[in-house]
């Protein structure tokens, strides 16, 4: 038992304990839950028996002094670098794993550092799923203990971190005249109560992906309406008669993915669904609930989509067109370039374009993308400023793109020449990205989130008719928002 | 007078246990309940008394029915499968025979892989397009279509349960064999002379004997079950449209997916009262029993 006591913490890397540590210390300030090894008095030496058990106590003891001791550690790590000079200062920089490779981004970090020498930037990347990085964010930032200095957020956290106080407001950094150079979208998304937060760093939209081969075999154009995408995909999977191909494939699991599907389908037909004034708008309009209704039918009475779309996320449909198994897929930008690799099944086979709209409508695609913000605590504000203007200049976003085909937010690098000509699919992706459109702007937006994923789930697996599912949804959604007014 | 003083030197005893179990069950628990009275969501600020506002809403919102729902029925099943299927593999495994030894030890490796890796394994076992159970169906024609089993509402639910009674089977089957291990063998000698059929035996010997240690079982097993968590969410992660979604799942994602802490306490309350209530009606119901194996005479 004491054996594996010990193993179990030397294995533990120093980031995942301090990370407990972390944890402990939060919820130890703000009292909610006692801890035992606080309240807990370590008796004197031991003289009596049981020399076993106070030694396994001991051990338990020492492994606890050290969790918290590498956790406090690790609070003013941030100022502690074991090359830097006295002048220098050490930016800690945490973000979710950029698609692909890593190497591109340390490179520019390196360059950072040369054109800066007296600041060191550590970059801590955290876990690829979403929840955990929100959930990680919030215990270090409300905590005040993680010593993030600059931080790299989703879209849909940028008012929820503001209105938290997590991140600090940009506008005499950022100004009007630096924000004019970026998608008008993405700045949007970064203001909240009139202020700008945050810094578009790369910039994601849903398109549509066709297989250029099989759409020519059967003479059909891309599809720009939803209608025409069925019809297309029926012919298709008519004339294939192979039973392992699919027509349309998407994300429809309970997560974020499938708000922002919805949200296209809703867009696309002429509705919205917004938060106005704390209150929500368009939820069970006829235009939301006939796309609910769509999206529904694409499974079972048009059946070009398979039942598998009800728990599929990107990546699930990304190795399903990957592997030439599916005409239609939606999805971000990103998957162009693993489309486009070389081995890919599909490669050279791929079409582009904006996803379809219903009659009468354009398409819409949701706005993603990642933003660079300052945390409150940092003790370094111009130093991290220097570092977000760095990674969203003209040149570093270039590289990124050239490296790892991620989006850039400046509309100007949409005109070079050098990209255009080693990236030409960004000429297709610039008309897409601009007429993007965010998710509600609210610092609710998780609870929002959870509640619309759970009613859109349920049309999707048919428990519930679009309809019902809708207004159980605005119920729900009124009792949320009432906590806006408190 | 020194019976009295006795009890007094025992009370005194039991003093710094009873410290230590307020300090570790009791105060988290009045803290839960204190929190569940209140607004409180930290990172915005909000922190305010609500009295009983969490619980009114509570009652009005369709999913908490449905995860107390999901939550009874996946302990229901679950548990009945396992008591049953663990019975039949310990009567099994506790005769003689080549090998026993080997299958005794080898029968716990289910419930010794870690929950995470079992839900993943599963993942992929259930998988519509690359699982193994699909392979198997469409290759023997017993289904004609991959069926997306963790994506459609009626399948899910049972799906899980099938990979919690997989895993927490060889739990009541060793438990199972130590109570077989306690029955005296006379008492099997005896019967045998008698000339009881092997049913007979099962129904007068082997069961009554083992009645206690299978009430324990059946209780840790549905205190666990109730408790659902890791297994379902990382399988299905509450879905397909909530109908997996247990109240620990429903907790976990009020409280740190949208930090209501107020509310999310008020749910965890609930899944406490639930807890301690099927627990006391289980004592209940078996209350000879537990007196037997407390070393009291029925």
């Amino acid at each position: 038992m004491r054996h594996i006591t010990t193993i179990s913490l030397e294995e533990r890397t120093e980031a995942q304990v301090s990370e407990t540590a972390r944890a402990v210390i939060l919820v130890w300030r703000r009292g909610h839950a006692p801890i035992p090894g606080v309240y807990c008095r370590h008796s004197a030496k031991g003289e009596t028996g049981a020399r076993v058990i106070l030694h396994t106590c001991k051990r338990w003891l020492a492994g606890l002094v050290a969790i918290t001791i590498m956790g406090v550690a690790g609070c003013t790590s941030a100022d502690r670098s074991p090359s830097a000079g006295p002048d220098t200062i050490t930016l800690l920089f945490r973000h979710g794993k950029v698609s692909g490779d890593p190497r591109p981004l340390q490179k520019l970090l390196r360059q950072f550092e040369a054109a800066h020498p007296t600041i060191q930037v550590r970059s801590e990347p955290l876990p690829s799923s979403t929840d955990l990085q929100h959930q990680i964010y919030a215990i270090n930032l409300e905590g005040g203990a993680g010593g993030i200095d600059v931080l790299a957020m989703d879209v849909i956290w940028v008012p929820e971190f503001a209105r938290a106080g997590w991140i600090r407001p940009l506008d005499d950094l950022f100004t009007p005249a630096l924000q004019a150079e970026f998608f008008p979208n993405a700045i949007q998304a970064d203001t909240y109560r009139a202020q700008v937060w945050a810094a578009p760093w790369y910039i994601d939209a849903g398109v549509l992906y066709y297989r250029k081969d099989l759409l020519e075999k059967y003479r059909r154009p891309p599809p720009t309406t939803w209608p025409e995408l069925v019809e297309t995909a029926q012919i298709v999977l008519e004339g294939e008669r192979n039973s392992r191909l699919y027509g349309f494939v998407w994300q429809g699991r309970q997560y974020e993915g499938l708000i922002c599907n919805a949200l296209e389908f809703v867009r696309g037909n002429g509705g919205d669904i917004a938060i106005r004034e704390g209150r929500i708008t368009g939820l069970a309009e006829p235009e939301t609930v006939e796309a609910l209704g769509f999206m529904r039918d694409l499974i079972h009475r048009h059946r070009i989509s398979p039942s598998l779309v009800t728990t599929a996320d990107e990546e699930t449909s990304r190795h399903l067109f990957g592997s030439g198994r599916a005409v239609f897929t939606r999805n971000w930008p990103y998957a162009w370039a693993l489309f486009e690799r070389d081995g890919s099944a599909v490669h050279g086979k791929v079409g582009i374009s904006p996803l379809p709209g219903f009659r009468g409508h354009g398409s819409a695609s949701t706005l993603g993308g990642w933003h660079l913000g300052i945390a409150r605590d940092t003790r370094h504000p111009e130093a991290a400023w220097e570092l977000i203007r760095f990674l969203t200049s003209a040149q570093a976003q270039k590289r990124l793109a050239f490296a790892l085909g991620i989006a850039p937010t400046r509309t100007s690098l949409y005109e070079d020449p050098d990209l255009l000509a080693g990236q030409p699919v960004f000429a297709v992706l610039r008309p897409i990205l601009l007429a993007a459109r965010p998710r509600p702007v609210t610092p609710f937006y998780p609870m929002v989130s959870q509640i619309l994923q759970s009613e859109f789930s349920a049309v999707l697996a048919g428990l519930r008719p679009a309809g019902a599912a809708l207004r159980s949804a605005e119920r729900e959604l009124a009792k949320v928002l009432r906590l806006e007014r408190l | 007078m020194r019976d009295q003083s006795e009890t007094r030197t025992g009370y005194a005893l039991l003093l710094p246990a009873l410290g230590v179990l307020a300090l570790l069950a009791l105060y988290p628990i009045l803290a839960l309940c204190w929190l569940s009275l209140r607004h409180r969501i930290l990172p915005f600020g909000i922190d305010e008394f609500a009295g009983l506002d969490h619980y009114a809403v509570l009652l009005q919102t369709p999913r908490f029915w449905n995860s107390l729902g999901v939550t009874l029925y996946f302990v229901g099943v679950s548990v009945a499968l396992e008591a049953a299927l663990g019975l039949c593999i310990a009567l099994l495994l506790a005769r003689n025979f080549p090998g026993a030894g080997w299958a005794r030890a080898l029968i716990i490796l289910p419930w010794a892989i870690p929950t995470v890796v079992t839900a993943k394994m599963w993942e992929w076992i259930y998988h519509p397009d690359f699982g193994v159970l699909n392979y198997l169906l469409q290759a023997t024609g017993l289904v004609s279509a991959p069926v997306n089993w963790l994506g459609t509402p009626s399948l899910a639910i049972h799906a899980a349960i099938v990979a919690d009674v997989w895993k927490t089977t060889p739990f009541v089957v060793i438990l199972l064999l130590a109570g077989l291990a306690m029955i005296p063998p006379d008492l099997y000698r005896a019967s045998a002379l008698d000339g009881a059929s092997p049913w007979a035996t099962f129904r007068h010997v082997t069961l009554p004997l083992l009645r206690p240690i299978l009430l324990v079982v059946v209780l840790f097993r549905m205190i666990d079950a109730l408790r659902a968590f890791d297994l379902l969410y990382v399988l299905t992660g509450g879905g397909p449209a909530d109908t997996t979604e247990t109240l620990a799942i429903y907790t976990y994602k009020i409280l740190f997916q949208t930090l209501q802490f107020g509310y999310g306490s008020a749910i965890g309350v609930v899944m406490f009262l639930v807890v301690t209530l099927v627990s006391l009606l289980h004592f209940w119901v078996g209350r000879a029993d537990f007196r037997r194996l407390a070393g009291r005479a029925p």
